[in-house]
């Protein structure tokens, strides 16, 4: 992972681009990496975008733009990306950063997604987890809440749910 | 929104970089990419359901205790394939450069790991086709093996004659470097009409896979019985055929529907005949499908997490492993019950120089692993009833380097030390020799109490309030 962190500076910093290529030492993890986010570049989800922070390839900053029509319209999400040492074998973790009224992710940021945990396959990409992540964000699971309180509210009363959403997307995402 | 801003230029100055590598090699088809790293195909292995991974990334997208899935589909599998040669070579002539790199890339984190896939002969190409591909300047070097480096030095004499001969290639467009002659059906020796490829790696026609009555497909080529249902067809390899060779494959493809035509007139009921036969002689792994706690207090004493039969590719070990004791490669050569009964001639899937006059030892199933799982499965069980049914197994047949094993001794030793660094604390002794007719928890929790460093520094009271927290509250 050394190998990664040094030659990622390079992009970050002396933005020249004077580099030729990468260490051919890298990790498959971090070949697999740089290939995502290649591909991220060619044809980026909608209303998302991702890359890493800083020095670390295996560290992700993510934003998303609240979809509009829904309650988190106009706010700016950010969601940070973790990439564990046997990626792609093991998921990525990944956390919202900013706040959010959604049944399905908690205080303190974790995001409750089956392709997150058990249901992850090595031939899912970081663009194939921001478009689930877009899909709850379009329409939020209420069976499978990490968040009882709000999920029973956007099954009761689904107006005062959009209200408190888009009150909080206001305070924390803007 | 100046973090998009920057993070983007980032990753154009990332992807700059990727291009700056790849720009002289090859495009290489969306057929031939790599689900799971990504990048070309190397040294491919196609699953039973159709989906193809280079060797690596199947062996490690593999679940070591349970049944693996398909990274595509899911579909569940549990004998890693071997390399299918035919398209491993059939790459290695498409795009040589781009392969010759990750030959190369590969081989180095072969090397780090210290632990090679194998290698794969050139032979059978140079007799197909008298061309012998660049790709034969050899894929492992010195460190692999002995039997390796006299190959290096046996073909190093073609290398030079090959280099000049893959820069020639180079201009020429993928479509004529491939001849319809390395895609032929070992059973009818045509071109491949929809191809199936078998565990062995070995692929046919899927009309030329016959099923006999067993339900056991036995591989023509090496006689090596398929573990599963007949695989599906590999759909790149057969949209890559449809298209190179579209004159000859619809060709095919006339005949064998004439053919299937005629048969189905002649036998109308054979067609109801289901390709998928249930499997004789093989412990069923599990299935994602089924309950996985019934399953496992069935199987699960006898899964061997993380080891693998070289010779059929189950994984895990499902009931009897056999281990070499003369390999020294770091993966080590393991066999299944039935393969080592079996006496199978078959390489190792890892390169091991193992051979015939090599001992075998029978391997025990750990006990630490069957623990923690009886501790898993345990735990959902004992939820509803509260009672701890863990503690009662554990007892029962106590693993090495459990404190509870040595429950009952030390704890008398342990109370005697702590009686004797304390003499304040007299009554101890006669405490614990209530709670000691009392549950076995109570010991157990004490044991785990005093195995701490502080022994002598507990305080009477501090001990009484234990007691009775035990008692009211069983740890469990």
């Amino acid at each position: 992972m050394m190998m990664n962190s040094g030659s990622s500076s390079g992009g970050g910093g002396s933005s020249g681009g004077g580099r030729t290529s990468w260490p051919s030492t890298t990790s498959p993890s971090g070949k697999r990496i740089q290939k995502e986010l290649k591909e991220l570049d060619s044809h980026p989800p909608p209303l998302s975008s991702a890359g890493p922070i800083a020095d670390s390839l295996n560290h992700w900053l993510a934003t998303f733009l609240g979809p509009p029509g829904t309650p988190y319209e106009g706010g700016i999400f950010f969601l940070d990306i973790l990439f564990p040492n046997e990626y792609p074998f093991k998921p990525p973790k990944v956390m919202f950063k900013t706040r959010i009224y959604h049944c399905n992710v908690d205080s303190s940021g974790n995001v409750n997604l089956d392709i997150l945990k058990d249901g992850w396959s090595p031939a899912l990409t970081i663009s194939k987890v921001l478009l689930a992540i877009r899909s709850i964000f379009l329409n939020p699971d209420p069976y499978n809440a990490l968040v009882p309180p709000i999920a029973h509210l956007y099954q009761v009363d689904r107006k005062r749910h959009d209200e408190l959403a888009a009150a909080w997307t206001h305070r924390f995402a803007k | 929104m100046s973090s998009l801003n920057s993070s983007s230029s980032i990753m154009a100055n990332k992807s700059l970089n990727c291009l700056e590598i790849e720009q002289h090699e090859e495009t290489i088809s969306d057929s031939f990419i790599c689900c799971v790293c990504l990048d070309l195909l190397y040294k491919p292995i196609v699953l039973e359901c159709g989906h193809v991974s280079c060797f690596w990334c199947v062996h490690n997208s593999m679940d070591a205790i349970h049944e693996s899935h398909c990274p595509i589909c899911r579909h569940p599998y549990h004998h890693f394939p071997t390399i299918c040669e035919m398209m491993h070579f059939l790459l290695s002539k498409m795009y040589p450069l781009a392969y010759k790199r990750r030959e190369k890339q590969i081989l180095e984190e072969e090397t780090v790991k210290n632990c090679f896939s194998p290698q794969l002969d050139c032979k059978e190409l140079k007799s197909s086709n008298g061309s012998i591909p660049s790709h034969d300047s050899n894929m492992l070097s010195g460190q692999a093996s002995s039997s390796c480096i006299t190959r290096v030095d046996k073909d190093s004499s073609n290398m030079d004659s090959n280099c000049s001969a893959s820069i020639k290639e180079r201009d020429l467009p993928a479509i004529e470097r491939v001849s319809s002659s390395g895609v032929l059906c070992p059973a009818c020796e045509q071109l491949l009409y929809r191809p199936a490829v078998l565990n062995c790696g070995h692929v046919y026609c899927e009309a030329c896979i016959v099923v006999p009555e067993d339900g056991i497909i036995i591989c023509k080529v090496c006689d090596y019985p398929h573990p599963s249902d007949c695989p599906n067809v590999c759909l790149e390899l057969n949209n890559f055929l449809e298209e190179q060779f579209p004159i000859k494959y619809s060709a095919r493809r006339k005949s064998v529907e004439e053919k299937q035509a005629r048969f189905q007139h002649k036998n109308p009921s054979s067609c109801s005949i289901s390709k998928k036969s249930t499997k004789k002689g093989f412990i069923t792994p599990y299935r994602g499908s089924e309950e996985f706690i019934p399953w496992w207090s069935e199987h699960g004493s006898k899964v061997h997490a993380g080891a693998g039969c070289d010779y059929c590719g189950m994984y895990p070990i499902v009931g009897d492993r056999y281990r070499c004791q003369d390999c020294v490669e770091l993966i080590g050569f393991d066999l299944c019950g039935d393969c080592y009964n079996t006496q199978s001639k078959r390489p190792g899937r890892f390169n091991q120089q193992h051979t015939a006059d090599h001992r075998f030892e029978l391997v025990k199933q750990p006990d630490f692993l069957r623990n923690i799982m009886l501790r898993l499965v345990g735990g959902n069980l004992v939820d509803s009833s509260g009672a701890p049914v863990l503690a009662v197994n554990a007892i029962e047949d106590p693993p090495d380097g459990w404190i509870a094993v040595e429950s009952v001794d030390d704890l008398e030793n342990i109370h005697n030390n702590v009686a004797a660094a304390d003499e304040t604390v007299g009554d101890i002794l006669h405490d614990d020799s209530d709670t000691q007719d009392g549950s076995i928890e109570v010991e157990f929790s004490d044991a785990l109490e005093f195995s701490d460093n502080n022994v002598t520094s507990l305080s009477h009271h501090d001990h009484n309030n234990m007691d009775q927290d035990g008692n009211d509250d069983p740890p469990f």
